[in-house]
């Protein structure tokens, strides 16, 4: 197994000891090179092969990092490599590195004594800082931030005195300050600023980290998206709608216009299909896949199929309808970036469907829009059976038009498309049905797909990654885990942390759409296989893969901003219990306090603490979770940071995190 | 419970003497013995003697022991209540005015004097003796990946086992790992089904989930019955009922309780009855929100104005150290009966209310619309 990717060596070797550490040619160095900052520089080292398991490993390591076998034979240069270990560590030091120091220093009961040291390096930066780069004009706010620097060290001190090492959010709040004592990235002012700010309350402590990260990461340049090499962009589009509206056959469908189903397997489906009575339902086959599912004709879990447009490289997230599996659909569709709504044009079934109570097209169409979707394309599905009627299509067009515009949806962001997918009119070509064509002048679907603006992605933001599923290959040793990247970038061979275990794995290998790649950037939709993760139950669903330097939060009380739907059975009140659903993850909780009821329109607040929640309206609650989860505040991280609530079945209100308290 | 002797006068002295004989008679008597009552019970003492020689010798001596209590604590998982005070009862062993905590457990009988043996003290004893207002029922909550099992008795609910594995969904090829995930999912559903279920003790098993995995479940359950030859459960096939949830999480209860099919097993019981009772609040907040109110300064002002048709309360209120807050309590259940309304006290040990107790445990359906409620500070 050749390692592609020399990246993360120093995270390997970093877990020398504390006494290793030299502050003086920390400093040397980022006086020397200042610029250099975040990222391990990529150099192409020797390799040694495992005798065991083959794995390349890098020649400073003594044992495999996969299988712990001790290098046979022992390299000879072993000084040497150590040597160069130290040498390569002054590069950047890792988190690892602060953790293990940190963890020493605490063990040790020095931590006082350790922040003399920052304070010293600190000191020292700066009298070095004025003198090569400002000269003598320089003193002065050399002398200046020497003052903050000594300042921010007594402070750093004092936040430290004040927390228990063994508190986690306290330590956490110096391993902050730990890390940019250390690395000096940020001038001596800067870190004055930070530790100010890292001082009051631990959750601060967090924010303060949290800017940092944006403010500071800088990403490789392997992971901006190089325009010249692929012109496909990538689109996640999710397809919803009311229970046997057609959304798998309308996917199935496409999918079989498009070349992606073979006509072997199409005529598999079929004779399948015929035999169990459910001729109708053999293009939807091609995505429901269980048995259970081709047994019942619904589909139960979100599908996810690929296939190209012209501009896109398209993702289809087939999903449920049926109300039961609206939590299924929501863990699937929260990676859309678009959206087809699928409407049953047939007579009643439509009513049926956007019944407030009963049907889903609602509910879906809120849920979408809060998962961020802004475009959407209605497609009207079943128009052979109302033979094509213009009227049948304008009533429908008219009276969801209004529904979503309450919803917030823009009307130049919304496609109407009357089609067939029974009869393949309006797919993938315009439609030759004389009674459609002569009424109808739009783009037909494939087209509108086309039409979709590319959504905004942040290439540039740290990694994050929710976990949509998760397969465990105990033969392998390894974790598959899929989901969408939501910033950041991947390759193989970078060392990733999952949340909330917060466990340290090894990008083995890229797949997408069932074939290895490369590299994977924010928006697409992979498969990762990780290897060094313990294989007992901590890796789930909900779960996020993470940059090491910038974990996501994890979180159980958190302030929401909520809109109720329309139609709730019961009023939100206080303590009433919820489903929390966030990204991939969902959690049982209760609505620990409703704090005030907001004006829809102006977003003022009306009342406060008011008795109970009704219907539409929109009001900011703390929600308190029975289990953690991985969440993001809404500012930060909007993917992370979209929530709805369920309860007794249905969706009962829709918002954001505003703010993250415990 | 069982009544061994009784000897009160109603609101006033006396004891009763009883032995628990279900875990749910040890929550009935934990809401009977308040701070200030005695209890007297067989208990075991470890007794330092001193030797002649001046050696000491630890002994455990079985003695009997009257306490005033002072705290008590329920253990729900362990079935056992702890009752701590001192001891008024002279004994060779152990002074009076020593400290000394009362295990309670099954089968041991105690003895509880009070000075004072209000109303709802009564009814709690009587509720405690019916024997046939017990709804033994064991419920398994699912979701794919999630799984809870719990005993619904007549009061208190305990969680028996929880099973919790990621299942992959589909994505291509994977879904074989799919079908031997959920097989391993509800094999482990199975080894805790059968260990905790013991239909010699619950009228029924219902299985619950949203979709069909109640449905595979079940198929699942008979398959490997009819495999294994597990006689308990071919022999109570027809005490398995599914009922459709809206999640495998615990407030789901609340939808198993509401099904026509288990309402009619379980009609009479407590358990069914809060479920009713809470329900018509929510029923009646949603719809005329003017005419339900919640939190015990609202109910107050409402009672004031004979407006309460119908109380809500959480037993944990009455379980108030404090003996004027207690009286509130129990004046306000006597006046609500008193202008014709009823009252019902909830166990906080069932889901209901567990629920009613974060609405602040107290809440009330009224008569007639009070639209300036609203306006009082709570």
């Amino acid at each position: 197994m050749p390692r592609k990717v020399n990246r993360g060596v120093d995270y390997d070797e970093a877990y020398d000891s504390y006494d290793d550490y030299d502050y003086e040619d920390d400093n040397d160095y980022s006086v020397d090179s200042p610029a250099k900052v975040e990222e391990p520089q990529q150099k192409v080292k020797k390799l040694w092969s495992c005798s065991i398991c083959t794995y390349d490993n890098e020649e400073g390591m003594s044992v495999c990092d996969i299988c712990g076998v001790i290098r046979n034979p022992v390299a000879g240069d072993f000084k040497n490599s150590n040597k160069k270990t130290a040498a390569f560590k002054f590069d950047a030091p890792s988190p690892d590195d602060m953790v293990s120091t940190r963890l020493q220093s605490s063990k040790l009961n020095t931590q006082g004594m350790f922040f003399f040291f920052v304070l010293i390096a600190v000191c020292c930066l700066d009298f070095n800082h004025s003198e090569t780069f400002h000269g003598s004009s320089g003193s002065i706010e050399g002398h200046n931030s020497l003052k903050k620097g000594i300042l921010s060290g007594q402070l750093s001190d004092e936040a430290s005195g004040s927390s228990n090492p063994l508190k986690i959010e306290g330590t956490q709040g110096n391993a902050d300050d730990d890390f940019s004592g250390q690395k000096q990235t940020a001038p001596a002012s800067n870190f004055g600023k930070m530790s100010l700010s890292d001082k009051p309350g631990n959750s601060n402590a967090l924010d303060s980290r949290k800017h940092k990260s944006t403010a500071e990461y800088h990403p490789d340049k392997w992971m901006l998206p190089d325009k010249a090499n692929d012109t496909l962009t990538q689109l996640n589009l999710a397809i919803v709608g009311h229970v046997d509206s057609g959304k798998s056959t309308l996917s199935g469908r496409l999918l079989h216009l498009l070349g992606r189903i073979t006509k072997k397997e199409m005529h598999k489906y079929e004779k399948d299909a015929k035999i169990q009575g459910k001729s109708s339902f053999a293009y939807a086959w091609a995505l429901d896949e269980s048995p259970e599912e081709r047994e019942r004709g619904i589909t139960m879990n979100v599908a996810v199929a690929y296939f190209n447009s012209k501009k896109y490289h398209v993702v289809i997230l087939d999903s449920p309808g049926h109300k039961d599996f609206v939590p299924n659909m929501i863990s699937g569709a929260t990676q859309a970036d678009a959206a087809i709504l699928v409407i049953d044009a047939s007579n009643g079934a439509f009513e049926a469907g956007f019944d407030g109570s009963k049907g889903q097209t609602r509910e879906h169409a809120l849920l979408i829009r809060s998962f961020g979707v802004e475009q959407l394309i209605v497609a009207v599905n079943k128009m052979d059976v109302v033979g094509y009627s213009k009227d049948r299509f304008d009533l429908i067009v008219t009276q969801l038009g209004t529904f979503f515009r309450s919803c917030g949806f823009k009307e130049s962001c919304i496609l109407w498309i009357p089609l067939s997918a029974v009869e393949n009119q309006n797919l993938v070509a315009a439609p030759s049905d004389a009674r459609l064509l002569s009424w109808y002048r739009g783009p037909y679907l494939f087209d509108a797909i086309d039409s979709l603006q590319p959504p905004a992605r942040d290439f540039a933001k740290p990694l994050l990654m929710p976990i949509c599923d998760v397969t465990k290959s105990s033969s392998q040793g390894q974790v598959s885990v899929c989901g969408k990247l939501v910033a950041g970038a991947l390759r193989s061979g970078l060392k990733v942390m999952v949340m909330p275990s917060g466990e340290v794995g090894t990008i083995k290998s890229l797949e997408r759409d069932s074939q290895s790649s490369a590299v994977a950037r924010a928006g697409d939709n992979v498969t990762i296989n990780l290897q060094g993760i313990d294989l007992s139950n901590n890796v789930m669903p909900g779960g996020v893969v993470c940059h090491p330097d910038y974990p996501v939060a994890v979180a159980r009380h958190l302030e929401l901003k909520v809109r109720a739907l329309e139609e709730l059975a019961v009023p939100i009140l206080n303590g009433s219990q919820v489903e929390f659903h966030i990204h991939h993850a969902q959690a049982a909780g209760k609505v620990a306090k409703i704090l005030s009821i907001l004006d829809p329109k102006s977003g003022k607040e009306t009342k406060r603490s008011p008795r109970c929640l009704l219907s539409k309206q929109s009001a900011v609650i703390e929600v308190v979770l029975n289990t953690p989860v991985c969440v993001e505040e809404y500012s930060n991280c909007r993917a992370l940071g979209r929530a709805s609530l369920r309860a007794m079945g249905r969706t009962i209100a829709i918002g954001i995190v505003t703010r993250i308290i415990q | 419970m069982k009544i061994v002797r009784k000897d009160y006068l109603p609101d006033g002295p006396g004891s009763v003497k009883m032995t628990p004989v279900d875990s749910d008679d040890l929550w009935f008597a934990y809401n009977l013995i308040l701070p200030g009552d005695s209890v007297m019970a067989v208990t075991v003492r470890k007794v330092l003697r001193e030797m002649a020689s001046g050696s000491r010798d630890a002994e455990r001596v079985k003695l009997k022991l009257e306490v005033r209590v002072e705290g008590i604590e329920y253990d729900k998982e362990g079935g056992v209540l702890r009752i701590r005070g001192k001891n008024i009862l002279e004994n060779e062993h152990v002074k009076i005015g020593q400290f000394h905590t009362l295990e309670l457990e099954l089968h041991r009988p105690f003895v509880l004097r009070k000075q004072v043996w209000d109303s709802l003290a009564l009814e709690v004893l009587k509720q405690a003796s019916d024997p046939t207002a017990s709804a033994d029922l064991a419920v398994l909550l699912m979701q794919e990946g999630l799984a809870q099992i719990f005993l619904v008795g007549r009061s208190v609910t305990t969680s028996r086992a929880r099973i919790e594995t990621s299942i992959p969904r589909k994505h291509g090829p994977a879904i074989a790992g799919y079908d031997s995930a959920l097989n391993k999912f509800f094999q482990n559903v199975l080894q805790a089904f059968l260990k905790h279920v013991d239909f010699n003790v619950v009228r029924c098993a219902v299985i619950g989930s949203p979709g069909f995995t109640k449905d595979q479940f079940h198929r699942y359950l008979l398959l490997e019955a009819e495999k294994k030859e597990l006689r308990p459960i071919i022999e109570n096939k027809s005490k398995i009922i599914l009922v459709h949830t809206s999640s495998g999480y615990k407030h789901s209860l609340r939808d198993v309780l509401d099904a026509p099919s288990v309402m009619n097993m379980i009609k009479d019981t407590k358990a069914a009855e809060e479920v009713r009772v809470l329900k018509d609040f929510y029923d009646m907040l949603s719809n005329d929100p003017d005419r339900a109110c919640y939190g015990p300064k609202h109910v107050e002002v409402a009672n004031e104005r004979l407006a309460v048709q119908t109380l809500l309360l959480t037993d944990d209120l009455f379980r108030n150290a404090d003996v004027p807050t207690r009286r509130k309590y129990v004046d306000l259940v006597t006046s609500v009966k008193g202008s014709g309304g009823k009252a019902h006290i909830f166990s906080t040990m069932h889901s209901s209310g567990e629920q009613l107790a974060q609405l602040t445990g107290i809440a009330a359906i009224l008569r007639f619309p009070l639209p300036d409620l609203e306006d009082i500070e709570m």
